[in-house]
C-alpha cells in the first residue's frame, strides 16, 4: 500500500477552477478526480475550452484551486505560501509552454542553467549537467545563442532541457508541439519518450496534437471541465 | 548575480526607450548639478567681493559696538591683538579701523561726513583699498595729514585733488578736534551713500584728531575662504578669550545681506525638486511601461521557481544600472561643464548689477562636493523610489494569468 502511495506523484481530489468574467462565474473544472504516478506518459486532451490548460495550472500551483485539493509528491498545494510554492515548482516541476517562453536576454546555456542556479548548484555541476543534456537534445554547438537566434523546433528543445536539467519529477507540458511542423514535432516527442523511459520522469501533457495521443500511455478526455474519458494503454 | 545579469542586458532589448530613460536622468541630473554649482558659484562670488571690498569676512569690536557705536567703544592694543590674529589658521590678513563723525570744509563749501580712519598698508592688503581710488594717489604709508574723499563727497564739496580740507568733530577727551589735511585722491566705494559721507585718513592722523591715543573701533579680518569664516571665528574667539570684545562673522555683521542670499539659495533648491520631480515621472512612466509589457515573461520566470523578491529586485536593478549610467555620464558634462564656467563666467546682461555696492558683470559657477552629491542622492533615490511600485506590482504576478497574457 505504502509503496502505491509513494508512486502517486499527482493527487487531485474534487479539484474545481471558477473564474470571474466581468462579474459573471465561469467553471472552467467542475471537480475532477485523478491520480497519476511516477514514470507515466499522460496525455490530457480535449477540445478548446474544456479546461486542460486550466487543469494543467491548478495541478502545477500556478493557479488556485477554488475547491478540493492537488497534492504533488504528497505535499498540499493549498498549504504553501506563495514563496514556497516558488520554491517547490522549482525543485519538482519542469515546464514546456507552447510559446517556448525562453528568457529572450540569456543564451542557450544559461537558460538551461536558470533552475539550476536558482537551486544553488555548484558551477561545476551545471556546467557537466547542461553539456550533457545538450547532447540529448542534440544541440551541442548552440550553448552561446540566444533564443532568437534558433528556430522553433530548437527553441522548444532548449525548452525540455530546461524543464529536465534540475530533475525534477515531473514534466508539465502545455501544447508543446502546437507551434513545430510535424517533423519537428514527432522528433520532440521520441525525445521526450526517450528521457521518460530512461530517466522515469512523469511527463503530463495538455494537448490538441495526435501525435501525442498516439505515443501517450494514458488518455485522459476533458469535457466542459470534467473528466469524460480515462484509458491506459500498453 | 542572475538577477543583475538579466536586469543589465534587459536594458538592451528597448534600446530607445532605455536611451530616453537615461536621457531623462541624465538631463536632470546635469541640470541641477550645474545649476547647484552655478547658484554656489555666483552667490560665494558675490560673497567673496562683498565681503573682500570693505566688508571683511570676520569683524571685532568693543562688545555692544554693532548695536550702538560710540567714539568711546574701542579696542585697546590692537597691534597685539592683530600679532594673536595672524597666527591663526586660515587667517589672511587683518586691518584697524576708526570711525567718526564731522563736518568737512573745502573752500566755503561745508558738509557732514564719516571720518574712517585706516591704515593704508594694511587696509589695501585686506580689502584692495588702492584700486578703488579713482583720482589721485593712494595714501603714504606714514600720516601726512593727507585725506582721501568719496567721489560724492568731492563732487558735493567741489573738491579736487590738491585742495585742503579742513574738518571739524569732537575728542574723545571732549574736547573740539579740528585739523587741516590735503585731498590726495578721490574714491569709488562701490556705492551712493558711502561715496556722498567717506572721509578717510591715516589711521595715525585720525586718532591724533580724535584723541584715541592708539585706539581703535574695528578690526576686520579676511581668511583664505569662505568655508573657513566659521571655524577662523572660533578660533579667534577663543585665542583673545576677551568678554570685551564681539567676534562677529560677515553673516552677523550684515544680517540683511546674508539673509538676502539665504532666501536665493533656497530659490535653487525649489528648482532642483522641480527637476527631480520631472525625472521621477520620466521614470516611472518607462518602468511601468516595462513592467507591462513584460508581465507574460515574469509569470513565466515566476512559473519556474523564480522568487518574488529576485523579480521584485530585478526590476529595480534595471532602474538603478540606468541611474548609475546616467550619474557616470552627468557627473562628467557636469564636472567639465562647471569647471568652464568657473573659468569663464557668463556676463550678466545689461552690464551687470550692483548689490551692497558692489558691481557685478559676471557670474561663476564652482565645482563642490554638494553640486554632484545632492543630484546624485537626488536622481538616484527618486529613480529607486518610483521603480517600487511597479516591482513591487511584478513580484506578487500571478503566474498563471501573467502567462495568458500578449
Amino acid at each position: 500500500m505504502n509503496d502505491e502511495v509513494n508512486q502517486e506523484v499527482i493527487v487531485a481530489r474534487g479539484v474545481k477552477r471558477t473564474y470571474s468574467d466581468n462579474g459573471v462565474p465561469v467553471e472552467a473544472v467542475r471537480g475532477i478526480d485523478l491520480i497519476i504516478t511516477r514514470g507515466e506518459f499522460t496525455a490530457i486532451v480535449g477540445p478548446s475550452g474544456s479546461g486542460k490548460t486550466t487543469f494543467l495550472n491548478l495541478i502545477s500551483g500556478l493557479d488556485p484551486v477554488s475547491e478540493g485539493e492537488v497534492r504533488l509528491n504528497g505535499k498540499k498545494l493549498s498549504a504553501m505560501s506563495g514563496r514556497e510554492l516558488s520554491d517547490f515548482r522549482r525543485d519538482n516541476i519542469g515546464f514546456i509552454f507552447q510559446a517556448y517562453n525562453l528568457i529572450p536576454v540569456l543564451t542557450v546555456e544559461e537558460n538551461i542553467e536558470y533552475i539550476m542556479l536558482l537551486q544553488g548548484l555548484s558551477r561545476q555541476e551545471r556546467h557537466q549537467r547542461v553539456e550533457k543534456i545538450l547532447a540529448e537534445v542534440k544541440l551541442e554547438g548552440y550553448a552561446d545563442r540566444l533564443p532568437n537566434k534558433l528556430s522553433g523546433g530548437q527553441r522548444q528543445r532548449v525548452a525540455v532541457a530546461r524543464a529536465m536539467v534540475s530533475h525534477p519529477s515531473i514534466i508539465l507540458a502545455d501544447e508543446p508541439t502546437a507551434n513545430l511542423d510535424s517533423k519537428t514535432g514527432a522528433e520532440l516527442l521520441d525525445m521526450m519518450r526517450n528521457l521518460n523511459q530512461t530517466t522515469g520522469m512523469t511527463f503530463v501533457f495538455s494537448t490538441h496534437d495526435e501525435m501525442i495521443m498516439e505515443r501517450a500511455e494514458r488518455l485522459i478526455v476533458l469535457k466542459d471541465g470534467l473528466i469524460s474519458s480515462d484509458e491506459t494503454r500498453q | 548575480m542572475l538577477t543583475f545579469k538579466i536586469a543589465f542586458r534587459n536594458i538592451f532589448r528597448q534600446k530607445r526607450r532605455t536611451f530616453l530613460t537615461i536621457l531623462t536622468m541624465f538631463g536632470g541630473f546635469t541640470l541641477a548639478a550645474i545649476s547647484i554649482g552655478w547658484a554656489d558659484g555666483t552667490y560665494n562670488n558675490i560673497i567673496n567681493i562683498f565681503t573682500r571690498n570693505q566688508l571683511g569676512h570676520i569683524q571685532i569690536h568693543h562688545k555692544g559696538y554693532l548695536d550702538r557705536p560710540t567714539l568711546y567703544k574701542t579696542i585697546t592694543d590692537y597691534e597685539a591683538l592683530g600679532a594673536t590674529i595672524e597666527n591663526i589658521k586660515n587667517v589672511e590678513a587683518w586691518t584697524p579701523r576708526i570711525f567718526s563723525a564731522g563736518l568737512v570744509s573745502v573752500g566755503d563749501k561745508t558738509a557732514g561726513v564719516r571720518i574712517i580712519g585706516i591704515d593704508p598698508v594694511r587696509e589695501n592688503n585686506t580689502t584692495l583699498f588702492n584700486p578703488k581710488i579713482i583720482d589721485g594717489k593712494p595714501f603714504s604709508d606714514t600720516a601726512a595729514f593727507e585725506a582721501i574723499l568719496g567721489k560724492g563727497l568731492a563732487k558735493i564739496l567741489k573738491a579736487k585733488v590738491g585742495d585742503k580740507a579742513v574738518i571739524v568733530s569732537q575728542g574723545a577727551d571732549g574736547s573740539i578736534a579740528n585739523d587741516r589735511y590735503t585731498i590726495v585722491g578721490l574714491i569709488d566705494c562701490g556705492d551712493e551713500i558711502s561715496n556722498q559721507t567717506s572721509f578717510y585718513l591715516h589711521i595715525d592722523d585720525a586718532s591724533e584728531l580724535l584723541v584715541l591715543s592708539g585706539r581703535i573701533h574695528e578690526m576686520v579680518i579676511v581668511v583664505d575662504h569662505l568655508d573657513h569664516v566659521a571655524e577662523a571665528t572660533e578660533e579667534i574667539q577663543k585665542s583673545i578669550d576677551n568678554p570685551e570684545l564681539d567676534v562677529a562673522p560677515w553673516q552677523v555683521v550684515a544680517k540683511s545681506f546674508y539673509r538676502a542670499m539665504q532666501a536665493d539659495k533656497k530659490g535653487s533648491w525649489i528648482s532642483l525638486f522641480v527637476i527631480i520631480l520631472i525625472v521621477a515621472v520620466g521614470v516611472l512612466n518607462t518602468v511601468l511601461m516595462t513592467v507591462l509589457e513584460r508581465t507574460r515573461e515574469y509569470g513565466v520566470l515566476r512559473a519556474i521557481g523564480t522568487g518574488p523578491g529576485q523579480i521584485f529586485r530585478l526590476v529595480i536593478y534595471e532602474v538603478a544600472i540606468m541611474a548609475v549610467i546616467s550619474v557616470i555620464v552627468g557627473t562628467a558634462l557636469s564636472l567639465l561643464s562647471l569647471h568652464l564656467l568657473s573659468i569663464y563666467g557668463i556676463p550678466f546682461p545689461d552690464n551687470g548689477f550692483e548689490y551692497g555696492g558692489v558691481v557685478f558683470t559676471h557670474g561663476y559657477a564652482e565645482i563642490n562636493l554638494i553640486s554632484i552629491l545632492a543630484p546624485t542622492i537626488a536622481v538616484v533615490l527618486s529613480a529607486m523610489l518610483v521603480s517600487i511600485f511597479p516591482a513591487v506590482r511584478a513580484a506578487r504576478i500571478a503566474p498563471a494569468r501573467a502567462m495568458r497574457m500578449h
